[in-house]
């Protein structure tokens, strides 16, 4: 098979249908970046959302009871998956951190000896609400816990509108990767037909359907290389000059992982994915019912 | 398959919606051998060439090429099936958008022959079909008997064991005609079997070889008889 025939059969291809294929990376660029934008946003939306569960935290209220069973208590607690820190507060600590929040003439008002010991849990931000739950109620079965507490309502409401968030955001990404799929396909097609005459002559003198084929792929490879390249210039663009310019207060958007690089990257190859595999599913049905005798 | 046939068919019948076009046919081209495929047009004869490189496949019988049997072999080996024989249609079916070197060149790039090669095969069959210094020339710049000597030689340039010729001059004046059937039995006297589906008496008189006729379903031998063909009286086994 030779490479070099491909090759150039693959970019004589986009030359030779120009509109066609200039549409099909003009709405591949557009899918691409509308993508980059919603997973920049989103994964922002995504880590917003983590801190304020990082804010969460899980207290557990202890009766009075002997140091061997607040250390048993503290072992169990730190045995549990999700939980990341147990800081214990003894009644004096207790004391003494709301003698700090309310002020030195608490003491007058209340007997702060009525505050229990307690265990401050750090949770795991990726755990959920059920799971979180399970571990509430694990924790109250516990002998010498008194009453276990924690923001449910914030956590119910912020998990509701996460899961809400991925479902809509997620079903637009696919909405637009099958339109952009559909739309390589749908060019790779008309560029199919419009070779149908090169087809029909390459069967004839014997090509092979992957030979014939491979031009067609490289040229939505090459498709989703242009849309993709465009695509990630101007998530850049916008990302790196636009916003910080018109937009300041969204400047503070972050790069997903901390690093252009990886958001651009999976764009990029996302495009080319796309190209790959739309030319690729309209090349192997069409090709193979392309007969010699037309 | 005996030894000397390059096409065997046997008891081979074919239809099209059940429309029945073939009906167990038996046929047999030897190795070397001329043969006109004759009929009425539509009675099936490009169906019978479609047979043989695959294209169809019957509905019953074996249709043999070569070494292949063509209604057995998968798909991957079809176009090698292809390589071993030059096709030439009626409507040309040159590439416009290359010149006539690279539309004959293209026949031996697609199957992955080296460029020096290449070079080299193209320029012979180009001068086997007298075309060399048309080279350089698109289609559109040659006469319809010139673009079908292109053809020709693109059908030539994998060393074919037999050309399938489905109304090669159909669309060409006598003068371009002629220099067609010169070429074909040259290539024929280099030992290439030729079969060519026409409906033109003309040319089979003018040019006589075998002749077989499509007829009611079924293959019939021929034989001139002063200025007729007539059936050929088989004889007894």
């Amino acid at each position: 098979m030779s490479f070099k025939y491909i090759i150039k059969e693959g970019f004589a291809g986009i030359r030779r249908a120009k509109l066609a294929a200039t549409t099909s990376i003009f709405s591949l660029f557009i899918a691409i970046l509308l993508l980059g934008i919603l997973s920049r946003v989103g994964y922002n939306v995504y880590v917003q959302a983590m801190s304020i569960k990082d804010l969460i935290e899980v207290e557990v209220f202890l009766f009075d009871i002997d140091e061997r069973t607040t250390d048993e208590i503290e072992r169990q607690l730190r045995a549990e998956e999700i939980v990341l820190e147990a800081t214990y507060i003894s009644k004096d600590s207790a004391s003494a951190i709301m003698r700090q929040e309310f002020g030195p003439g608490v003491e007058e008002l209340v007997d702060l000896n009525f505050l229990p010991a307690s265990f401050k849990l750090k949770v795991d931000t990726e755990a959920g609400a059920s799971q979180i739950e399970t571990l509430v109620s694990s924790i109250q079965n516990l002998r010498g816990v008194d009453e276990v507490q924690y923001n449910e309502g914030l956590l119910r409401i912020m998990e509701s509108n996460l899961n809400t968030f991925s479902l809509v955001g997620g079903g637009i990404a696919l909405l637009i990767l099958l339109a952009s799929v559909i739309l390589v396909y749908n060019t790779i097609r008309l560029t199919i037909y419009a070779k149908r005459e090169l087809i029909r002559a390459m069967k004839l003198v014997g090509a092979t359907n992957s030979f014939i084929r491979s031009p067609f792929i490289i040229e939505g490879v090459l498709q989703g290389v242009l849309s993709g390249l465009m695509a990630v210039t101007c998530v850049f663009f916008i990302f790196e000059f636009v916003i910080p310019l018109y937009l300041p207060e969204m400047g503070l958007l972050s790069w997903p992982f901390g690093s252009w690089y990886f958001l651009t990257g999976a764009m990029f190859g996302l495009a080319v994915l796309m190209g790959w595999w739309g030319s690729r599913l309209a090349a192997r049905k069409f090709i193979e019912e392309t007969y010699i005798s037309g | 398959m005996s030894d000397t046939a390059v096409i065997e068919l046997r008891n081979v019948s074919l239809s099209y919606e059940h429309r029945p076009v073939l009906k167990n046919v038996n046929f047999k081209l030897n190795n070397g051998e001329f043969c006109y495929l004759i009929g009425p047009t539509g009675i099936g004869k490009s169906s019978f060439l479609k047979l043989l490189y695959r294209d169809v496949v019957p509905d019953e019988g074996s249709v043999r090429v070569t070494d292949f049997p063509v209604n057995k072999i998968s798909m991957k080996q079809v176009p090698i099936l292809r390589r071993r024989m030059g096709i030439v249609f009626q409507d040309f079916q040159l590439l416009q958008d290359r010149d006539v070197y690279d539309n004959v060149a293209f026949a031996l790039q697609v199957t992955g022959e080296k460029p020096k090669f290449i070079k080299q095969r193209v320029l012979e069959v180009l001068g086997m079909v007298g075309l060399s210094h048309r080279r350089k020339n698109m289609p559109s710049d040659l006469s319809g008997g010139e673009q079908q000597r292109v053809v020709i030689a693109r059908a030539l340039a994998n060393e074919p064991r037999i050309l399938l010729a489905d109304e090669p001059t159909g669309n060409l004046d006598p003068k371009a005609t002629q220099d067609i059937m010169n070429i074909l039995k040259l290539i024929n006297n280099r030992g290439t079997a030729v079969l060519l589906v026409t409906h033109d008496y003309a040319v089979v008189k003018k040019y006589p070889y075998r002749t077989v006729r499509l007829i009611d379903g079924k293959v019939q031998d021929l034989a001139w008889k002063g200025d007729k063909l007539v059936p050929l009286k088989k004889e007894p086994v």
